[in-house]
């Protein structure tokens, strides 16, 4: 088994690394570049608690080969917030409504927010519930994780976002 | 556990990757792939990726639809003239997995993993799909039907890709529909139904009827489309056409559904389909 070079931008950076070409981003992420924030859970793509951004496309990160992550842009939840450390809206807006519980499933949830609105800023609760089929949270309902996303989109479009 | 990884740049590059190391997989998505090896019921030595080939990218419109095998799910569910001519598929793509799934995962490969409750494979019946298939000699056109042999099994040979899905489009006038069930939105179809009806005048000049997740392959519903055809699709006839369905279906037991419930299910979506095609036409 031969180590396959790999290049990428993440979150606003070039990286440039030497894998074991059986990883999946995932691994890459976490075991490789220490960028924590992703979760695995089930591992299977059934929970979305690995979901990440790849070309601006949510995507589960247990189920992306890292051979074919040369040449894209991925964003993980550490993307969100900016170099000083102030959250973005998206995050701000589960904080307020309280759409966290445990916090596990949260990063996912926050990135396909932000690929949710990126599409449709202004997504009715039919559509906000549909992109999150692939979401899964086992704390509680998931009320409070629909009204931070909708709180998201209201201050997307206060701020201009 | 461990592979190799190849990411050809064309499809000759590929075909001659895949001569050179037996037990070699393609991949495109991986959705499915992935699963299968991480739970060991796949061992391939090394993947070759299809996912980038311009070969089997991209949707063609004219003359006929020409949808590139690894076009990921979610482009193929928002294009235009996809979303005009072939609403059933859209439909079935719309509850297939995830958005996250839809995003990687490809036409081309709902197929090729040939599993009995393919989402994708009840609409490509009715509208009368064929897959072209290629291997490094040359190609060759299939129908769906015979491309679907088994569960997990295809009429692919070994060294073989399916390069694209081929379809006329429907005539004008056309109306087809899908409809699922599944325990839960994320999970599987316990059983699904697509139904295409083209009519003259209040006659049903035309039907074309399939379910998936109820026999050892997606299936046409010959005999229930044989019912329906040349009739007003009136109440009674729509009757008659359930419980055709329900006996020309062959479904199994197993985690998702009793093999009874699954015969009851399949005549209720066939029932719902005409139903809502009958509405279209009244």
């Amino acid at each position: 088994m031969k180590t396959i070079e790999v290049s990428f931008e993440l979150n606003g950076f070039p990286v440039g690394t030497d894998v074991e070409p059986h990883l999946r981003l995932l691994d890459l992420l976490r075991d490789v570049l220490g960028e924590t924030g992703t979760k695995e859970a089930c591992g299977e793509g059934e929970c979305g608690a690995c979901t990440v951004l790849v070309d601006g496309r949510a995507v589960n990160s247990c189920l992306f080969p890292v051979g074919e992550v040369s040449g894209t842009v991925v964003t993980t939840i550490e993307g969100l917030t900016a170099s000083n450390g102030e959250l973005s809206w998206i995050q701000k807006a589960f904080l307020d409504r309280g759409g966290t519980q445990c916090g596990f499933c949260s990063p996912g949830m926050v990135m396909t927010t932000a690929a949710l609105l990126a599409e449709n800023p202004h997504p009715s609760e039919s559509e906000i519930r549909s992109a999150l089929t692939g979401n899964l949270c086992r704390c509680t309902g998931y009320v409070q994780i629909v009204e931070s996303i909708q709180e998201a989109a209201r201050a997307g479009r206060v701020n201009g976002l | 556990m461990g592979y190799d990884y190849h990411r050809p740049s064309t499809l000759d590059e590929a075909f001659g990757l895949a001569a050179g190391i037996p037990g070699s997989r393609f991949v495109a998505g991986g959705t499915d792939l992935l699963l299968q090896m991480s739970n060991g019921r796949a061992e391939p030595p090394a993947l070759i990726s299809l996912r980038g080939l311009s070969e089997l990218g991209g949707i063609e419109v004219s003359p006929r639809l020409r949808i590139g095998a690894a076009v990921p799910l979610s482009d193929v569910q928002v294009h235009p003239v996809v979303a005009e001519k072939l609403p059933a598929l859209v439909e079935s793509i719309a509850g297939l997995g995830s958005r996250q799934i839809r995003n990687v995962a490809t036409v081309g490969g709902n197929l090729c993993n040939a599993s009995p409750a393919a989402d994708t494979a009840p609409p490509l019946l009715v509208y009368g799909a064929s897959v072209e298939l290629q291997d490094a000699n040359g190609s060759r056109k299939v129908t769906l039907n015979e491309f679907l042999l088994g569960p997990g099994q295809t009429a692919l040979r070994p060294g073989e890709i399916l390069r694209a899905i081929l379809i006329d489009p429907p005539n004008e006038g056309a109306r087809s529909v899908f409809h699922r069930k599944g325990r839960v939105k994320m999970d599987l179809p316990i059983a699904s139904v697509a139904a295409l009806v083209e009519t003259d005048g209040a006659t049903c000049k035309r039907v074309r009827l399939a379910a998936g997740a109820v026999a050892p392959v997606p299936l046409r519903l010959e005999r229930s489309e044989t019912v329906v055809e040349g009739s007003s699709l009136d109440a009674e006839t729509r009757a008659l056409a359930v419980e055709t369905a329900r006996l020309e279906i062959s479904p199994i037991t197993d985690l998702r559904s009793t093999e009874d419930y699954r015969r009851h299910l399949t005549g209720v979506l066939v029932g719902r389909a005409l139903e809502e095609l009958a509405g279209e036409v009244a």
